[in-house]
């Protein structure tokens, strides 16, 4: 619809400055930014847009950070100078929004020669700023990394002659989050070592601990505490994780959980979260199948019973006898008839590949996933068995498989609060096409994706389908599907973000047009 | 000489459609044709022909930047033409153009030439002058204004720029900087700079602005001098206190509503929570906050600066020679209503509904308000089902509304899909509709279309809006059926 804009363009005082969009444009191929949302207790808060201005000197830029609030209209601006800086995290409390930078003064910088990179200062930092509402820095504190910087060669000039940069990373990327209250907790890993630090709001380190290295990390803050569920090198694709608790106040970790059942099966770990009932954390997942559990590139995977069950893990306490723990099996027949030994669900007839989990305001735990269906290629078997005297072509024939398989719906699987485990329903879903059953997961697939959104207000859960032709969002206590966003033609890339509570953000992207359409909308 | 020809043969030719189109019963407000596009179409074709920029400098460079600033005020102004910026109605244009009448008739050493009138369709409270003597008048303007003579000082006022050429003057100064010498060399210098380029960018633009500005404030004031002449000339009396009114024109929607906002939905006998009313998220926007003291708009960024300025410099030559002069009553309806309907079609929903429901607090029983509450209730059900009702409510920050407000765009942000239906389905129920126009009762059924049509839709949609605009093809509201016919 029609936009009045600027009328006031042409009165006398307004006839200036579009002839400088050129020149602006010109002078400001420094000009970066990162939009993050804010994030305090799980839910979205605001918006922080961090942009990289201009060079202010050899080694620092001007930097401008914009606050928006939860509707996208602005708060505010702070300018500050500083070294290269990249965001890492944002989190918020009590009026305090905490930034994580990772600060450096040689990465993306091109040097002449090896001389004058040799010659740069290698120290690297993590740089945890503390913003106040009335656009204040309240403070910066610096932490050392060592981000095992190499140097290489980029392209040379035109006589050939090289130049040089450093590139290298953290080994564990910053996580920064709130705890509710009390101040903030970051985590991060580097060629040294992992920390964790934790903060209070006027930006004092209350202390810092050393981690041992892991092959992966998730830091999770509770009500009270503060959690790193880690996952360490073992032969399991997804299992072998551990979780550790830490006193907020003093950093005093608590005994170690390891993430396994009572019979030493490994677990996957599907969601990390708050119970939204009572606060506290709680993982959910699946139970990894010790012999066929490790075997997941291929479709047909998925049908040899890789799973032996689901699991929940309610974390109500510091110690193991604080853990309510609920393990509901299918692969020793107790879910017969609607689930058999090898997790095939009669009433969708279908197996279910489960690649999302939460839990609602009821206390039940949601498992979501596609259908999986596979049928025998009868006409490869008596193509070979016809061609069987030849030899060759029916070896040919097998060798490409007797199988296809096929993704179709959702189903949605109900671990019930008291510890039954059901189909709920079914979301309609575009169906795949038929594959070999030796065809990639990832293939078949084809960007379809599950997760889930809550709207605290109405405690209400949803699960947001996405699929080849659109998004839907299904609402699992009404269950059906309440609002569908389809994916426009072709050169309109549209996905599903974050937003208030009770709200999502959907993302229009126009490659065509090259703009990006944003709109806050309900859930309801 | 053939300038001035072609520049007179334009202004005769835009007088010569207006007064032809004056003599026409209109059904409604105003015909769809009444909107600029139609009723400007001639004019806006012969205006790059008729408008010719003069040559006035030596230097080629100058006068080519000249030449592009000249054709940008072309260029904007038949923009704004096929955008429906403006609109030919009779009745407005008739009683502004009488003010502009009385004042051109009473100076005519200072006015040689009759000013050509546009009235745009903006909610700013506004009036702009453009250069070779044509000034718009918003209708913002219009329903703010308290009396003929408020209108009159505005309008003396732009009318006083064209007489001081200030349009021409800062396109010439816009168009003398940026090919000076000056302008060039710091360019130079922030393109040469290794460091700091926008901050230097900045500066180069700031010194210019300040300039600028220096000469507008100047301009106005001089604007304002030569105003109160032409009003003294024409006997028509001076209240400077209007620049102190216009010092509120930013304040429109922190005026509170009478009543609870809940009440204005009462007569729809659908039950609203109190809780959509209110807002619950946990967002920066329900915590207190002052980077820059947001509340209070910098004097320097209000639609009129320097208001009070304005009116100690001027206090001095009040002159009430008589009463005020209300604007009629017709006139100020029928430019609230216009006004209306330009921000629904606009997609400002919020905006429209808290016009309609100050209109209510005033006792107005128009059953044409109820009407548009229908269309805005539908719009808002039709932007959910697009995913577009948050840029239709067009959140605004709490510091710039009042509490009515803030209540207001809650609701039409959390109240629930099925209960905006329950209030559609009842408002296409209501009495009001008897008393309504065939095309007021077409855009139900082309609402019913477009928010409850499930099968087809595009097509569905496209037909709804063709079929409208065939069975009314007069009616000012194919402007919104013209959306949907693509």
């Amino acid at each position: 619809m029609k936009k009045q804009v600027l009328t006031l363009l042409l009165s006398v005082s307004f006839f200036v400055a579009t002839a400088q969009t050129k020149v602006f444009k010109e002078v400001s191929d420094d000009i970066a930014t990162q939009t993050r949302g804010i994030i305090q207790d799980n839910s979205l808060v605001g918006y922080v847009i961090f942009t990289r201005l201009e060079k202010a000197s050899a080694d620092s830029f001007n930097y401008k950070i914009t606050l928006m609030d939860e509707n996208l209209n602005d708060i505010g601006t702070v300018n500050f100078t500083e070294i290269g800086l990249d965001l890492e995290g944002v989190a918020f409390d009590q009026d305090v929004l905490c930034l994580a930078y990772l600060k450096s003064s040689t990465q993306g910088k091109v040097f002449k020669n090896k001389r004058q990179a040799k010659q740069s200062n290698l120290e690297d930092d993590v740089l945890i700023q503390f913003l106040t509402l009335n656009g204040q820095i309240a403070r910066t504190n610096s932490l050392p990394v060592n981000l095992n910087s190499t140097l290489t060669t980029t392209a040379g000039n035109q006589w050939g002659f090289n130049k040089f940069q450093y590139t290298g990373s953290l080994k564990h990327e910053v996580q920064l989050q709130n705890v509710s209250g009390k101040g903030f907790a970051c985590f991060y890993g580097d060629a040294d070592g992992c920390n964790l630090v934790a903060y209070d709001f006027k930006g004092n380190q209350l202390w810092k601990k050393s981690i041992d290295d892991k092959q992966a990390f998730a830091l999770f803050a509770s009500k009270s505490d503060i959690y790193l569920l880690e996952k360490e090198k073992q032969k399991y694709i997804e299992g072998g994780g551990s979780l550790t608790g830490f006193n907020f106040e003093d950093g005093k970790s608590y005994p170690k959980i390891a993430m396994q059942d009572k019979d030493g099966r490994s677990l996957t770990m599907m969601n990390f979260g708050t119970d939204p009932v009572t606060g506290n954390p709680f993982i959910c997942g699946k139970i990894i199948d010790t012999r066929n559990g490790n075997h997941l590139g291929l479709v047909k995977n998925y049908t040899h019973a890789p799973y032996d069950g689901v699991y929940t893990i309610d974390v109500n306490g510091h110690n193991k006898k604080d853990l309510k723990e609920t393990f509901i099996y299918w692969n020793d027949g107790s879910q017969k008839p609607g689930i058999s030994k090898l997790g095939y669900m009669s009433d969708t007839k279908s197996f279910t590949v489960l690649s999302s989990a939460f839990r609602d305001y009821n206390g039940n735990t949601y498992f979501v996933g596609s259908q999986l269906i596979k049928k025998v290629k009868i006409g490869s078997i008596l193509a070979s068995v016809i061609t069987a005297p030849l030899i060759i072509p029916p070896i040919m024939i097998l060798s490409v498989g007797t199988s296809k398989c096929k993704l179709l719906n959702a189903n949605v699987v109900k671990l019930s609060s008291k510890g039954t485990l059901s189909l709920d329903n079914t979301i309609a879903c575009a169906n795949s096409s038929f594959w070999r059953s030796n065809t990639d997961f990832a293939t078949v697939n084809g960007g379809r994706n599950f997760y889930s959104l809550d709207d605290p207000e109405s405690k209400s859960s949803f699960v947001i389908a996405d699929d080849s032709k659109n998004i839907m969002i299904y609402n699992v206590d009404q269950k059906k599907i309440v609002r569908t966003i389809p994916h426009k033609a072709e050169g309109v890339h549209t996905t599903i973000g974050p937003a208030k509570d009770g709200h999502f953000m959907v993302i229009e992207y126009n490659k065509k047009e090259k703009y990006t359409r944003l709109s806050i909308e309900s859930l309801k | 000489m053939l300038e001035i020809y072609n520049r007179t043969l334009f202004l005769v030719f835009i007088s010569l459609i207006l007064s032809i189109h004056l003599d026409a019963q209109v059904p409604d407000l105003y015909s769809y044709n009444d909107l600029s596009m139609f009723s400007f179409a001639k004019q806006k074709d012969s205006l790059k022909k008729t408008w010719d920029c003069p040559q006035l400098y030596k230097d080629k460079s100058t006068q080519k930047k000249y030449k592009e600033i000249w054709n940008e005020r072309t260029d904007f102004i038949t923009s704004a033409i096929e955008a429906n910026n403006y609109i030919n109605d009779g009745k407005i244009y008739n009683y502004i153009e009488a003010i502009i009448s009385n004042l051109y008739k009473a100076n005519p050493q200072l006015l040689k030439q009759k000013p050509l009138l546009l009235i745009d369709r903006s909610a700013s409270v506004n009036a702009y002058a453009m250069g070779e003597n044509v000034i718009a008048v918003n209708l913002g303007l219009i329903t703010f204004a308290q009396s003929r003579e408020e209108l009159a000082l505005a309008i003396a006022h732009e009318l006083s720029h064209n007489i001081l050429n200030h349009p021409e003057n800062s396109m010439k100064q816009r168009a003398e900087w940026l090919t000076s010498d000056e302008y060039k060399n710091s360019l130079k210098a922030v393109l040469d700079s290794k460091y700091q380029r926008l901050s230097r960018l900045k500066k180069v633009m700031e010194s210019y602005t300040f300039s600028r500005n220096r000469h507008s404030r100047y301009h106005e004031s001089e604007a304002d001098s030569l105003a109160i002449i032409l009003l003294k000339n024409s006997h028509i009396s001076f209240d400077p206190e209007f620049f102190l009114r216009l010092d509120s024109t930013d304040d429109e929607y922190r005026q509170p509503l009478k009543n609870p906002t809940k009440n204005y939905f009462a007569s729809y006998h659908v039950p609203l929570e109190d809780d959509w009313f209110n807002q619950r998220s946990k967002g920066l926007s329900s915590h207190t906050y002052n980077f820059n003291s947001p509340a209070v708009i910098v004097d320097s960024l209000k639609t009129h600066p320097d208001c009070v300025e304005r009116y100690e410099k001027t206090k001095s030559e009040i002159n009430l020679t008589g009463k005020l002069t209300p604007i009629p009553a017709e006139i100020k309806e029928r430019a609230n209503k216009m006004l209306i309907w330009n921000i629904y079609d606009n997609l400002s929903l919020t905006e429209c509904l808290y016009r309609i429901f100050l209109e209510k607090d005033k006792g107005n029983m128009d059953p044409w308000y109820d009407f548009m509450t229908y269309n805005v209730l539908s719009g808002l059900y039709y932007s959910n089902k697009q995913l577009n009702r948050f840029n239709a409510i067009g959140i605004k920050s709490k510091e710039f509304i009042s509490k009515s407000y803030y209540e207001l765009q809650n609701l039409l942000e959390q109240v629930p899909a099925n209960t905006l239906v329950e209030l559609i389905k009842a408002g296409s129920n209501a009495a009001f509709w008897s008393s309504l126009p065939p095309d007021a009762k077409g855009m139900k059924a082309l609402f019913t279309t477009l928010n409850f049509d499930i099968d087809n839709v595009p097509k569905a949609e496209s037909a709804a809006a063709n079929n409208f605009v065939n069975s009314n093809p007069s009616s000012m509201y194919c402007e919104f059926a013209e959306h949907f016919k693509k």
